[in-house]
């Protein structure tokens, strides 16, 4: 009897085994087929550099650097003291820096871990020559970024960083890692995922240890694709270098395309700061810089007044409504009443009697007061926008502003007052509540250059073989004897005696523009320069903007010859 | 005197065989070859200890039985002072080429001298006083083998003793009374635990608390016994096994090596075969009219079913590591050769019952 008992109790405990072995084998056979895999398989991921960066006629200017780094395995290592001194020497590190760093190695003790980023090459070589007696000591490589003109085009080529946790999350499926680099400016970023290439890994069969045993599979990483700029580098070169310890922006193109040539932002960085090790400092100070903003876009992120190159608008509006023509006339005495305030001219003395044309040549503010009583707040506002102020220009780089247009309407939700006709005076000369960037300013000068076509600026022309399709230049329909007056009166701003813009008068071009000075509540008025050249068959369109850089008339106008006579050269025209 | 039981004797060598084609699979790439070599050469003295055996009258020992365990608790005293430590337990005396483990010894010992014990005043066995005096008999192996540390190897001893005063017709009530003492006591004993026992512990009622460290082992095993399916991923070819993921695998895990190589159908194969040794071992404690005889075979049958019980039992997580090996499989002299000893017991006692 207790035999059967005991006998039962026995095959019990044995039906209890079979049972946990089925379980174990049959109910959950998949999932632990996985985790045998992960553990036998390590993916080792082989880093794809990221596309190059032409411009147009083919030169190099952004491509990859190869950067050595130092990786320790610690489960390898037999001396670390041997380890540490070595590097130290080699690399004339801090000792302690070391040991701090391949102690932290130790919580992965079976796969390399970086401990010290991007060296010389002559000292991966050494390293390398005594790698023999310190095992566990690896040398890798990896592409890394290279802007070999360093800040020269950093606002328009932008800069790399750290992928972000929350961009982490959203990209996750399209591949990327965490460490990543990503652009996160400028063309970088608008055509990351163009840049970006696949990268590549190796399939290996590891034991418990992390040994390499056998490869299982490769794939070969893909490198991004290269792109190729409208820009021009000498141009680019010769506009950043006339910037130089200036805050502003110099921005050309091509008004036929809307291709630009040259874009310059000024103070500007060198985006190879970004993608270095050990760099948060610098980094921090970029980002910090809140009195000269390194990091700011002047040409497509930054919004001033506009001044005197806003009379392009009102006389472009005024022409082409029919409310003005080229026959008529206004005078000025050097001041102008608005009900009983006295509104000023530049020149004190006054301009006399002059038409439209003489006005633009000689920026005639008493003029202008009048035209813009004459059209209204709102008709200026409505050509405004229809040159494209007040709206994106959609250019191809990101964190382009919009500025604002104002309208009465806009002000009475605003600030729930009524528009005053003061207002409107100070409105048809640039001042007051409107505020553009640079590019759009240079967009509505290139308008009025190719028959009232507004264009869409772009940097990037094609990857590798495919041209990128740009919207087309939409016509926004102005009548050609109003463009022509306005073309003739930016032509004599220049070239006719009085002319404001006198210092962009060139011996080899003719260049037509206009001069702008806005006054703003901080100190010196911004210094505008707006113009296109040749005048006969506009080749480039340039705007030359001077944070506090004093009148338009002098040094803008002066850089937007030399720039001009430049382009002549380098055969753009 | 009736012949040998040939289904259980060859039911071991079956299991032996396998057991060298898992040692061979398990030691291939990491271990030196010639464990398998060591291994058969214990297997060679085992079987031939085992004839020796069998050519004795299992009475004669047990006249002599309080004398083995006496020595053998001197042994255990001795490994205390003298024995070689490894992995922080001193468990072996070295004798040149072998060394003996006289906890492994103590399993057969304890058994003669108890049914010496039991079967000598066979109808006390009703009296709980007569049950505390054969755990007082125990006491002193159990003590010494439990500071060795081994603590697998000594609470084995329990469910033995249990088991046989069982059989011997105690009442199942005192039993029961003991076991519960016992449990009571076992804040008592928790002090003599070690801190990596104690780890083991913990860790059984949760592996992932340290994945890199004591619970390494067993989430390791569950994923080679778990990766192996039905049918294994073939002899050789287990990743978990030849990759080094397992450790332990040659002695106490080697039935992980098993579960992924063979599968589930090798694993039901296998028990298959030890079960086969129970029944048969089950078949003479029946047909044994000799009282000694049945309690031995009871404490042998015992002490092999638990050994395979707890360590398959730990291999799949449901049972804490309690350090204890595979019967005939497991690679190790001690064990090996004890097991073979006792087995010879056992079919000595089946070829000595009288033919009806």
């Amino acid at each position: 009897m207790r035999v059967k008992i005991f006998a039962n109790v026995i095959l019990f405990f044995f039906l209890v085994l079979i049972f946990g072995l089925s379980y174990t084998q049959v109910l959950k056979h998949a999932s632990y087929k996985e985790l045998s895999e992960n553990n036998r398989i390590r993916v080792v991921s082989l880093a794809s550099p990221r596309g190059k960066i032409y411009d147009r006629s083919g030169n190099l200017l952004v491509s990859n650097r190869i950067s050595f780094d130092v990786e320790v395995i610690y489960q390898e290592i037999n001396d670390v003291e041997r380890v540490i001194n070595s590097l130290g020497d080699i690399l004339a590190m801090d000792k302690e820096v070391l040991s701090e760093k391949i102690g932290h190695s130790r919580k992965m003790p079976f796969v390399p871990v970086k401990i010290v980023e991007d060296i010389k090459k002559e000292k991966a070589i050494q390293i390398e020559e005594v790698r023999l007696n310190l095992p566990g000591v690896i040398i890798t490589t990896r592409p890394l970024r290279n802007y070999i003109y360093k800040d020269m085009l950093s606002h328009a080529i932008g800069h790399l960083g750290k992928i972000s946790g929350a961009e982490l999350r959203r990209f996750k499926t399209y591949g990327y890692h965490m460490q990543d680099f990503v652009g996160k400016d400028g063309i970088e970023r608008t055509f990351n995922d163009y840049l970006r290439g696949v990268d590549g890994g190796l399939q290996i069969e590891v034991d418990n240890k992390g040994r390499q045993l056998k490869l299982l599979a490769v794939k070969e990483p893909r490198p991004g694709r290269d792109l190729f700029l409208s820009i021009d580098k000498e141009l680019q070169e010769f506009c950043h270098s006339l910037l130089a310890a200036r805050q502003g922006a110099i921005v050309a193109l091509e008004p036929s395309t809307g291709a630009i040539l040259a874009l310059v932002s000024r103070p500007d960085f060198d985006p190879n700061i970004f993608v270095s090790p050990n760099n948060f400092k610098k980094i921090r100070n970029l980002l910090d810089d809140s009195r000269t903003f390194p990091m700011l876009n002047r040409a497509i992120s930054g919004t001033y007044q506009a001044g005197s190159v806003f009379k392009i608008v009102l006389a472009t509006a005024a022409l082409d409504s029919g409310r003005f023509d080229d026959k008529k006339t206004f005078s000025c005495n050097g001041s102008f009443l608005v009900g009983k305030r006295p509104f000023r001219c530049w020149r004190e003395r006054g301009h006399g009697t002059s038409d439209i044309t003489g006005a633009i040549k000689e920026s005639c503010n008493v003029f202008f007061y009048q035209l813009g009583l004459l059209l209204g707040a709102d008709e200026i506002s409505r050509y405004a926008f229809k040159l494209g102020l007040g709206r994106l220009t959609g250019i191809d780089l990101p964190g382009e502003v919009s500025g604002l247009v104002p309208t009465p309407r806009w002000k009475k939700s605003k600030f729930k007052t009524p528009w005053f006709k003061g207002e409107t005076a100070n409105y048809a000369i640039g001042q007051g509540y409107l505020l553009v960037t640079p590019i759009q300013i240079l967009r509505l000068v290139g308008a009025i250059a190719n028959k009232g076509k507004l264009l869409t600026p772009f940097i990037v022309e094609r990857i590798e073989d495919v041209r990128l399709r740009h919207p087309e230049s939409r016509d926004i329909r102005l009548k050609d004897k109003a463009l022509e007056t306005v073309k003739e009166g930016l032509r004599m701003a220049v070239n006719a005696p009085h002319g404001t813009g006198l210092y962009a008068r060139s011996k080899e071009v003719i260049i037509a523009g206009k001069t702008g000075t806005a006054q703003n509540p901080e100190e010196k008025p911004h210094a505008w320069f707006v113009g296109f050249a040749p005048f006969e068959n506009p080749r480039i369109c340039i705007v030359i903007f001077i944070e506090h850089g004093g009148k338009g008339g002098l040094e803008p106008a002066r850089f937007a010859r030399k720039i001009i006579e430049k382009a002549k050269e380098l055969e753009l025209l | 005197m009736n012949k040998l039981d040939k289904t259980l004797f060859f039911s071991v060598l079956a299991i032996l065989f396998i057991g060298l084609l898992i040692l061979y699979s398990a030691s291939t790439r990491y271990y030196s070859q010639n464990i398998v070599f060591r291994q058969a050469c214990w297997i060679l003295i085992g079987v031939i200890l085992l004839f020796i055996i069998l050519r004795i009258d299992y009475q004669r020992f047990i006249s002599v039985s309080y004398l083995l365990y006496g020595i053998n608790i001197f042994l255990l005293i001795l490994v205390l002072f003298f024995g070689e430590a490894r992995g922080g337990a001193r468990r072996w005396i070295s004798l040149g080429a072998f060394n003996l483990q006289p906890s492994e010894l103590a399993k057969i010992t304890l058994v003669l001298a108890l049914s010496l014990y039991i079967g000598r005043r066979k109808r006390d066995v009703t009296k709980i006083g007569f049950l505390f005096g054969a755990f007082f008999l125990v006491l002193p192996a159990f003590f010494l083998i439990l500071i060795e540390p081994d603590l697998g190897g000594a609470l084995l001893l329990i469910p033995i003793t249990l088991t046989m005063l069982f059989m011997a017709g105690a009442k199942i009530k005192h039993l029961v009374a003991i076991v519960l003492l016992g449990l009571s006591s076992l804040p008592f004993f928790w002090q003599f635990l070690k801190d990596y026992q104690k780890e083991r512990l913990f860790v059984f009622i949760n592996p992932n608390i340290d994945p890199l460290g004591s619970g390494y082992t067993v989430i390791q095993s569950k994923i080679a016994i778990g990766s192996g399916g039905l049918l294994g991923k073939g002899w050789l070819s287990g990743t978990q096994n030849q990759l080094n993921f397992l450790p332990e695998r040659h002695t106490d895990f080697i039935f992980s090596v098993v579960g992924e190589e063979w599968g589930f159908l090798g694993a039901l194969i296998l028990i298959f075969l030890y079960l086969l040794i129970v029944y048969r071992g089950i078949k003479i404690i029946e047909t044994t009219p000799d009282e000694y005889g049945r309690l031995i075979a009871t404490g042998f049958i015992t002490l092999f079913s638990l050994q395979v019980i707890i360590n398959i039992g730990m291999t799949i997580g449901f049972l804490p590591i309690v350090g204890l090996t595979l019967p005939l499989i497991s690679y190790g002299g001690s064990s090996l050769i004890v097991t073979l000893i006792y087995i010879g017991f056992l079919l000595n006692i089946g070829m000595r019952r009288p033919l009806f």
